[in-house]
């Protein structure tokens, strides 16, 4: 499968995810994401988890609002009829699962890819060759500036000037590491852009690179992508 | 439109998003601060509008991708509000880079814009961002401000205007502490990259 067909196929789902009303729909649309994420052949379990860990906080917050403040659905509220926390429930349940189909598909296309460097990824795109470029230099910084923020993190530490847990000292200075952060990018990005990139040629071996043809589209493209419409049909069949 | 220089630039905000996301829970901040470098790419572009917007829009898109892809999948349902900001960065913030800039630091001025600028922000912001709250999120994402809609709920409140009214009460003080940091970012930089971002004036030879 291409990268240009697992997006597609990611954004079907999640459009499908977004329109549906009822669970039936979403149940369905979970479904084949899992079986999309099994067809990558690796171990999904981290996967689930992973989303999982994302949406549970948010449902105990749903169930806390929703169930046990509100507790009647929105449905219910714009009717101005009293409502059931069941009702409520079930909404929040809908809202959940809808929010765990969306961190999971990010999830089972990162499966299908999972030996990439993200290079590699970027040139398969189809994508106008700026905006290809922006990602790969993006990238690239995000690097340095995790970087810069582990070092500078050290440093203020070492010094005594921030902790590494929360407290008073942090909300004071925290704004030194920032501080600190935004210097050392800059400083290597000037480096980067005057000095570094013109002698060694870096942005036009890059352009070089990024030039490449986008992989054909593969037979499995077609495959998952007429799924993935099949479910979306089928999801608003249901509305 | 698009330089060399610019195109670090917007990486480089677009980076900024995305780790600042890192330094807050670094540092156990209970604040998100997720479009400084939105902010940021405005103030350095400007005066040239029309590129400041252009390039704050992409590093703010590129942010919320990239941070969507790694961190928080929910994010790119936001891209709305990334253009607002980045529309209001570059059309009324970066109007105040040069308060933002002076030495010794007025401030009376810095900050009255500050606050001016970021409660314009994050009204924008709060209109274009509660029906995304309000549909995928129910109302609920997970912050502080999700008792603000129960509590607006509980009062009979519809749920897209409970969405709004919280998003309102919030939203404002996000904006002004973000605008705040911006413009404090914008004042270390250092002139020389200012400099570079600066298209070079061409002399058009003149007929007659």
């Amino acid at each position: 499968m291409t990268p240009n067909g697992a997006i597609g196929f990611g954004l079907i789902l999640i459009a499908a995810a977004g329109t549906a009303r009822g669970l039936t729909g979403l149940g369905v649309i979970l479904a084949l994401l899992i079986a999309f994420a099994l067809a990558s052949r690796r171990n999904i379990a981290a996967a689930l988890l992973w989303s999982l860990g994302i949406v549970a906080p948010l449902a105990a917050f749903m169930a806390l609002v929703w169930i046990g403040f509100v507790g009647r659905a929105p449905h219910e509220i714009a009717a101005g009829v009293e409502g059931s926390r069941a009702a409520a429930a079930t909404y929040a349940a809908t809202v959940c699962l809808r929010l765990f189909i969306i961190a999971f598909a990010v999830q089972a296309l990162f499966l299908r890819f999972a030996g990439w460097t993200p290079l590699r990824f970027v040139r398969a795109l189809t994508a106008p060759p700026l905006v290809k470029k922006l990602l790969v230099l993006t990238l690239s910084l995000i690097e340095t500036i995790l970087q810069a923020i582990d070092r500078a993190r050290t440093a203020l530490v070492a010094g005594g000037l921030i902790t590494r847990r929360f407290s008073q000292v942090n909300l004071r200075n925290g704004w030194l590491l920032v501080q600190t952060v935004w210097l050392t990018v800059i400083a290597i990005a000037i480096g980067r852009t005057r000095d570094k990139w013109p002698i060694e040629g870096t942005l036009s071996r890059l352009d070089h690179a990024l030039a490449a043809a986008a992989p054909r589209p593969a037979i499995a493209d077609f495959a998952w992508g007429a799924a993935a419409v099949l479910c979306l049909g089928i999801v608003w069949g249901l509305r | 439109m698009f330089t060399t220089p610019r195109l670090v630039a917007i990486a480089l905000c677009a980076a900024l998003n995305f780790a600042i996301g890192n330094v807050v829970y670094l540092v156990k901040l209970p604040i998100y601060l997720d479009s400084i470098g939105t902010i940021l790419c405005a103030l350095l572009i400007f005066p040239d509008r029309l590129a400041a917007l252009c390039c704050a829009f992409i590093a703010g898109l590129i942010g919320i991708i990239l941070t969507g892809l790694v961190l928080n999948p929910f994010l790119p349902w936001f891209a709305g509000s990334v253009l607002v900001i980045a529309l209001i960065s570059a059309l009324l913030t970066a109007r105040a880079s040069d308060t933002f800039r002076a030495r010794p630091l007025q401030p009376l001025p810095f900050f009255g814009k500050v606050i001016l600028c970021g409660v314009v922000t994050g009204v924008g912001s709060a209109i274009v961002s509660a029906p995304v709250v309000a549909y995928l999120f129910g109302g609920v994402t997970g912050s502080g401000s999700a008792f603000v809609v129960a509590f607006f709920l509980k009062a009979g409140e519809q749920l897209l205007s409970s969405a709004m009214l919280a998003s309102l009460a919030i939203d404002p003080l996000d904006k002004v502490l973000q605008v705040l940091l911006a413009a404090l970012l914008y004042r270390a930089t250092p002139r020389e990259f200012i400099a570079m971002l600066r298209v070079p004036q061409t002399s058009a030879p003149r007929a007659g």
